[in-house]
């Protein structure tokens, strides 16, 4: 249980998932999304407020594992106040360290680094890419940036998205 | 137990450092020797094509295939009013059923417009999917025999369902794969065969330690898998009373299934061939047939016991930690143990139980509606076959007390 525990249940990761950052509502969301993992009924909601192509906001709701809650949390962080071309590079390396394309040395990932371990355990890759995919879709609505690549990695991983429009 | 397991080659190795304790059997049980050997005796001596050579190895291939049957028939207590026919498992077995019944068209099938089909709640996928299909397709109205808040079938449920008329089809499972609730389905069969409706009964969870008796139920059709009982992957079977699999309109079309074709029609073969279309899995026949002797030659008695033994330890000691709770508690007949913990996800307990060597199923176990019914969502499951320790359920109990206490 000891190598688990180091590399994927790093403290930092059950600290989010104790306490996930901007998780709830916003007020008046912009672009919204929703990723479900049909295999165990995970799902994540993402609201954004993006402002021209700044992401001014981001709450995120929902139910999931330590790992899809740690992983949409810190991903809440680090794109917030991040322009669209960001977070989505941002979830290239990030993907591209889980599914073993990139080392996570080489990648700018920041606290997310504290996720790299996933990699080792490919059935709970979709679940770090759970928020994200919600994340890519509410951001694909925006315009056509991004949108066919994150369905396909979203159909890729296992997960499926509904989006709904925003209110 | 040393020789028992010893049977099993697979259970001899480490997972993670640990001694692997295989805790997934309701999933899929392991292969013993014996029906390992069985096959390499048939595809090392006996493959052929079966029913179409005048030669020696596909008389014998074909030989094989009838004893394989018979011992099938034997294993489920089938009577001369009752017919085998092999399928790639239970999946296959309900949806033949399911679809067989509305195939044949609406002047001919069984299901028509206004018809009832009644499943019940405890149901996975593979015998709730098909039937929405069928109603779909036939016209007939779905009914769902819902459980109640323990995840209990009751009786008087399907008496009241029954009584509002219409029901030409009820299905039920010998045993919830998400829970381990083992619904009263003798009287249940009972009821709805009084009624007038085809009866359907999933064996898939009980075959490997408490296959019923065919002989002695209200069942027209009867599915299970080799891969639960100790058999090969793809192997399965659908038991039926002969006039009731006469009703199922035949699904894979093509050879040795016909008695007489010409270029504009075809007249269909008797049972059983008529529902096995094409070559069949004839080494994973012979497959299963000696799974059931293993069983048999193990003893249904102490397999059954040995399991109730260990999903009462489990149960018990799951039960006593700290925010866990154990569904179908009361479920003493279950040889699975499937639970929640409060504040922690089954896929983080999965994965350090699997870190520690212990193989248990996580997530909705293909039973989405009854879990979402019973208000659980996904749960951590542990399910026992014969080679089962009881200090296998030990390490099951002390592993999962120490994930929840690193994961809350």
């Amino acid at each position: 249980m000891n190598d688990a525990m180091n590399e994927l249940y790093q403290d930092v990761v059950l600290e989010h998932k104790r306490a996930p950052r901007n998780f709830g509502h916003l007020a008046a969301p912009t672009h919204q999304a929703q990723g479900t993992n049909p295999s165990c009924g995970d799902r994540i909601a993402v609201e954004l407020q993006l402002q021209g192509d700044k992401v001014q906001d981001i709450r995120f709701s929902g139910q999931g594992c330590a790992i899809c809650m740690a992983s949409t949390s810190m991903m809440t962080e680090a794109v917030k106040g991040q322009d669209i071309a960001a977070a989505q590079a941002l979830q290239q390396h990030f993907r591209a360290v889980l599914t073993g394309e990139e080392t996570p040395e080489d990648a700018p990932l920041g606290k997310l680094i504290s996720l790299a371990g996933v990699r080792q355990y490919p059935s709970r890759i979709k679940c770090a890419l759970l928020g994200w995919h919600a994340l890519m879709h509410a951001i694909a609505q925006h315009g056509a940036a991004g949108g066919d690549g994150a369905v396909q990695a979203a159909a890729h991983d296992g997960a499926t998205l509904q989006t709904t429009e925003a209110p | 137990m040393e020789a028992l397991r010893a049977d099993f080659p697979i259970l001899t190795q480490s997972i993670n450092g640990h001694p692997l304790a295989y805790l997934d059997n309701a999933a899929t049980t392991q292969v013993p020797r014996q029906v390992l050997e069985a096959m390499r005796e048939f595809e090392e001596c006996e493959r052929a094509n079966i029913h179409r050579g005048v030669h020696s190895l596909s008389q014998r291939a074909t030989d094989a295939y009838d004893a394989a049957r018979a011992t099938l028939k034997a294993f489920i207590g089938a009577t001369g009013e009752h017919e085998l026919i092999f399928t790639s498992g239970t999946t296959e077995a309900l949806n033949t059923v399911a679809q067989g019944l509305w195939a044949a068209g609406p002047a001919e099938a069984w299901l028509r417009a206004g018809d009832r089909i009644i499943v019940s709640g405890l149901e996975h996928h593979a015998n709730l999917v098909p039937w929405q299909n069928a109603a779909r397709m036939s016209g007939a109205e779905l009914v769902i025999l819902t459980p109640d808040a323990e995840g209990r079938l009751h009786e008087a449920g399907l008496a009241t369902l029954l009584a509002q008329g219409g029901a030409r089809v009820f299905a039920v499972t010998a045993c919830a794969n998400a829970t381990g609730e083992r619904p009263p389905y003798e009287a249940l069969l009972t009821l709805a065969k009084q009624a007038g409706a085809l009866t359907v009964l999933d064996a898939a969870q009980v075959a490997g330690h408490a296959i019923p008796n065919m002989a002695a139920l209200d069942c027209d059709f009867l599915a299970f898998s080799g891969h639960k009982m100790h058999g090969p992957m793809g192997t399965g079977a659908l038991v039926g009373r002969r006039e009731a699999l006469e009703q199922l309109y035949p699904l894979r079309l093509g050879g040795d299934m016909v008695e007489d074709v010409s270029y504009e029609r075809a007249i269909h073969a008797g049972l059983p061939m008529r529902l096995e279309g094409g070559t069949p899995n004839v080494a994973g026949a012979v497959g299963l047939a000696a799974a059931a002797r293993f069983i048999d030659g193990t003893g249904r008695a102490p397999i059954d016991a040995h399991l109730h033994a260990l999903r009462e330890q489990a149960a018990a000691g799951l039960a006593s930690l700290p925010g866990v709770r154990v569904l179908s508690r009361a479920s003493s007949a279950a040889a699975l143990v499937s639970f929640t913990c409060e504040g922690v996800h089954p896929h983080d307990i999965g994965t350090l139980l699997d870190q520690a060597g212990i193989a248990v199923r996580t997530g909705y176990h293909c039973a989405q509606p009854l879990l979402d019914h019973l208000g659980v969502g996904p749960t951590t499951r542990a399910s026992f076959a014969l080679y089962n320790t009881a200090d296998e359920v030990e390490r099951l109990i002390a592993a999962t007390a120490r994930a929840l206490e690193l994961l809350r």
